[in-house]
């Protein structure tokens, strides 16, 4: 059979409900491993920061498992008005083949689809990173204190963080 | 046998900054994207259940009456790039009501808010990939700072396939609309086809609400499907 061509994507436009990501921003409750905090702020070309951007998650439980029915590895935020995120997670051990990491999708009107990137925690060599040269360190969080990561995201304009197409 | 998601199509794939949706400039980035292989990271997925809870099925009974506008059952199918439904997949809905109003507080059109209509509701499909929404249609709406853009109706959804990847957020339009030939957001999909799949079909059937049905293809699809 010839398969079915994917529905068109689109941009979630502005109103997207507070209530579909309230709560959803802490993957750490009752979780195994090292308890950290992501924030970050998302901006424009023109740097503005963003409001009601939503961010969601997936990652590896702390041994690097994927399918631990404890640890949904998923989670969602969205921007303040001040363009501010924020998660509450635990550190993912390393996934076979791959430097700790944590997937991010962003989802915003003015993007006519997903964007996909990537957190990693240091400069360890990784796959996904190998085409990206000298960008690559703008996917590394910055350590705020003991167990806060702060992970920027530029939507374009200098210093714009890499995206990924899949 | 490995689940695999194909790369988007450029003709049934809108993306990168679009004539008439001034913002598209601001946000998309100017980087070309990157290529990356995909591994398990990208091909497993969340069981959504233990961290999201559905809401009911009907958006147009929320206070003591019925809501304004016209009753509409929405049936939505949600399937895989192999024709295969997604058992249990999880679909969030919003729209405005039937006045063109969101219940979003930055929603700053003077249209009147219905306290009988409640835009939000978060679904399970059944073990056959479907579900069913009873709401209103909702109304068109003017799009500020612009230069005469109204919205089509329109229902936005948002929806989990089997992957990480198979994620999708996209737009459902109603037939005859006028504003449908000139929204950006529905004509930056090139292709006619997969324009035309954007947009939900009436179905004739007794009773007080108008029967929609939809098609939600999600990406990913089994490798074995590629052998000849």
């Amino acid at each position: 059979m010839k398969p079915l061509v994917p529905t068109a994507e689109m941009t979630l436009g502005p109103f997207f409900p507070r209530e579909f990501a309230a709560g959803a921003n802490d993957l750490a409750a009752g979780a195994q491993g090292e308890p950290i905090e992501i924030t970050g702020r998302v901006v424009q070309a023109d740097g503005r920061a963003l409001d009601n951007v939503v961010l969601e998650i997936w990652q590896a439980d702390a041994e690097g498992r994927f399918d631990n029915p404890a640890f949904c590895g998923w989670g969602r935020a969205a921007t303040n008005s001040d363009g501010f995120y924020l998660f509450r997670t635990i550190k993912p051990g390393a996934v076979q083949g791959r430097a700790p990491h944590i997937n991010f999708l962003i989802l915003y009107s003015g993007l006519m689809r997903q964007l996909q990137t990537v957190m990693f925690f240091d400069q360890s060599p990784d796959p996904a990173l190998e085409n990206l040269k000298e960008r690559s360190e703008r996917l590394v969080a910055k350590k705020e204190g003991a167990n806060r990561y702060r992970f920027d995201i530029r939507l374009r304009g200098e210093g714009e963080t890499p995206f990924f197409d899949d | 046998m490995a689940y695999i998601v194909p790369r988007r199509d450029a003709r049934t794939q809108s993306e990168g900054v679009v004539e008439g949706y001034a913002q598209t400039a601001q946000r998309w980035p100017a980087q070309p994207l990157a290529r990356r292989a995909q591994g398990l990271s990208e091909l497993t997925g969340p069981r959504l259940s233990s961290r999201l809870k559905a809401t009911g099925a009907n958006l147009a009974g929320h206070g003591a009456g019925r809501a304004l506008g016209q009753l509409i059952d929405l049936r939505v199918s949600i399937v895989d790039e192999d024709g295969a439904p997604v058992p249990g997949a999880m679909v969030e809905i919003w729209h405005c009501n039937a006045a063109g109003k969101y219940i979003h507080p930055n929603d700053s059109n003077d249209a009147p808010a219905d306290p009988n209509f409640y835009g939000a509701a978060r679904l399970l499909a059944d073990d056959a990939g479907r579900m069913v929404l009873r709401t209103v249609k909702p109304g068109a709406y003017p799009v500020p700072d612009t230069d005469g853009w109204w919205r089509p109706p329109h229902i936005h959804f948002s929806v989990w396939g089997r992957v990480w990847l198979s994620r999708l957020v996209t737009q459902m339009f109603f037939p005859g609309e006028p504003l449908n030939e000139r929204d950006p957001i529905l004509n930056a999909v090139r292709d006619p086809q997969a324009r035309g799949r954007c947009i939900a079909r009436f179905v004739p059937a007794a009773g007080n609400a108008l029967v929609c049905e939809y098609d939600l293809v999600v990406r990913g699809r089994n490798a074995a499907a590629e052998l000849p």
